[in-house]
């Protein structure tokens, strides 16, 4: 491989694993603070992206659809939260499972019904629809540029967010001790609803901007659910940071084993994982 | 309005089939400092979940300032200025001892702040040292404080605190029956739930003695000093 493919695979791979870091984010936040595994995570990145489709078309604006696609995930999040997760708190995850199980089937169908099962596509849009030169040969999209940019900059907030920020100081102590949460006069529901809510539509928002650079075909919630679960695993359940490393750690690899190793790329991320595993069973960062 | 801060009625608790409380009933005044006596196991703390609304009581009331709160939830209640350190402290592993403090504060219901995060760094210097500490990483006698710190940043009208010197050294409980009577000197109504008769006889104007599940002695330290020998056999293990 030469150093200009070289560069090029590395920013695809940063630039994959920081849209995973988005996705396993919102699906590590909702378990290390509110103990539900959600199965449906994957379905809002899969909605984020067709739903961008939809407005983008009926809009004619990319920005106007992100828009509204972000805000439907949201109250989306809130009524699955209000309605249904609510009742799952005190159990355990094995009903968490078929309860989000059932809604994956729910947003399938939705999604089958309201778009049809045909491969569909997102016009990049215009503004950053240009590439640069990196080299005297080889250039690089400038929107998977922005995408990669715009995951840091969510990065740095939801950092600063958690770490500096009283609504963090809550959702952290509401990780350890929910009780004494409420305890301090802390309206834990509200507190839940709102991380729902968050992490379901950093989900959807993965979906959203990577809706331009991939193809809308059913299913593809589950397999970006899978990598989450890999990333989430290696980093340590519930561990933000460690969704971070991972994300980027998975993504790099999975870029450069499609290149060199293309019989068995799909494998690699499980033997990362199964590796990493071996040495910290606990996952990379695991409080 | 009435001079009690807090009325419990008859109360009767159950945690599924075993019945722990039956028919609890006494009345706090404002500003009052209030012991709560009784060997483990006797409802003691089950009386204070209670009141909180973290248990449900089956059947009784309890009235806050004159109003009813058994329908609020927890967090509501200590919305409206009550703090409760737990038995067990409450730490929480991924907070530092200042985030602790930073998470807790707030003005009282009437916008009031009688105490701020200076003010409580004042009365625990050592929490002073350990500001970047985990709460989980202190000493049981700071972390302690650090509850009670935390608890004094919501501005409470009332205070309740379970166990607060069990397990802790005799100079390290000094500390906090220090701090304690600070508190007093301030006005705000305190429940403490405790076992060393004598600094209660001295701290607080009422006492409450708890046997299986129902009050058995309530009165003054006068009234405490007449009884003193079935309450001391009523503690005793």
């Amino acid at each position: 491989m030469d150093m200009s493919l070289f560069l090029v695979q590395l920013l695809n791979g940063v630039q994959y694993g920081l849209l995973l870091f988005l996705i396993a984010s919102g699906l590590t936040l909702v378990f290390g603070v509110m103990g539900i595994l959600n199965l449906a995570h994957g379905s809002m990145y899969m909605i984020g992206a067709y739903l961008v489709y939809y407005f983008a078309s009926a809009t004619d604006s990319f920005l106007l659809a992100v828009i509204i696609a972000c805000v439907i995930a949201m109250i989306i999040g809130i009524i699955i939260e209000r309605f249904l997760i609510i009742h799952l708190y005190n159990r355990d995850h094995l009903d968490q499972v078929l309860l989000t199980v059932g809604l994956i089937f729910i947003f399938n169908a939705a999604q089958s019904f309201i778009w049809g099962n045909d491969p569909l596509g997102v016009e990049v849009p215009e503004l950053l629809s240009s590439s640069i030169q990196l080299t005297d040969i080889v250039e690089y999209p400038v929107y998977r540029l922005f995408l990669s940019v715009l995951c840091i900059g969510i990065a740095l907030a939801m950092y600063y967010v958690i770490n500096n920020t009283k609504l963090g100081m809550m959702i952290r102590a509401g990780e350890s001790n929910r009780e004494m949460v409420e305890n301090l006069g802390v309206d834990i529901s509200k507190l839940f609803t709102i991380v729902f809510a968050v992490g379901v539509t950093l989900s959807a928002l993965a979906g959203i901007v990577s809706a331009p650079i991939v193809s809308l075909v059913p299913g593809m919630g589950e397999r970006v659910l899978i990598s989450c679960f890999v990333v989430v695993v290696i980093g340590g359940m519930g561990s933000i940071k460690g969704a971070f490393v991972a994300a980027l750690l998975v993504g790099i690899v999975d870029t450069f084993a499609s290149v060199l190793l293309p019989g068995m790329s799909s494998m690699t991320i499980y033997l990362l994982m199964a590796l990493i595993l071996i040495f910290k069973p606990q996952g990379l960062f695991k409080s | 309005m009435t001079d009690n801060i807090l009325e419990v009625h008859g109360i009767h608790t159950l945690y599924g089939e075993s019945h722990i409380l039956h028919g609890v009933s006494f009345e706090i005044k404002k500003g009052q400092t209030v012991s709560i006596m009784g060997r483990n196991g006797m409802g003691k703390s089950t009386t204070l979940k209670s009141i909180l609304g973290i248990v449900k009581p089956r059947s009784g009331s309890v009235l806050y300032k004159g109003q009813d709160i058994d329908a609020l939830p927890t967090w509501k209640r200590m919305r409206n200025d009550i703090a409760y350190v737990p038995e067990g402290r409450g730490m929480f592993h991924n907070l530092t001892v200042k985030e602790h403090l930073q998470m807790a504060a707030r003005k009282n219901s009437r916008g009031e702040e009688h105490w701020t995060y200076e003010q409580v760094l004042d009365v625990f210097p050592r929490l002073q040292e350990r500001l970047t500490n985990k709460g989980t990483q202190l000493s049981g006698g700071e972390q302690q404080m650090l509850a009670i710190g935390r608890a004094l940043l919501t501005n409470p009208d009332l205070l309740i605190l379970d166990e607060a010197t069990e397990g802790l050294a005799p100079l390290i409980r000094k500390e906090i029956w220090d701090v304690i009577r600070k508190i007093k000197a301030t006005g705000v109504s305190t429940i403490i739930v405790d076992k060393n008769i004598k600094v209660l006889h001295e701290l607080c104007e009422q006492h409450i003695l708890i046997v299986k599940g129902k009050v058995q002695f309530s009165g003054d330290s006068q009234a405490l000093d007449a009884n003193r020998e079935f309450i001391e056999s009523s503690l005793a293990v």
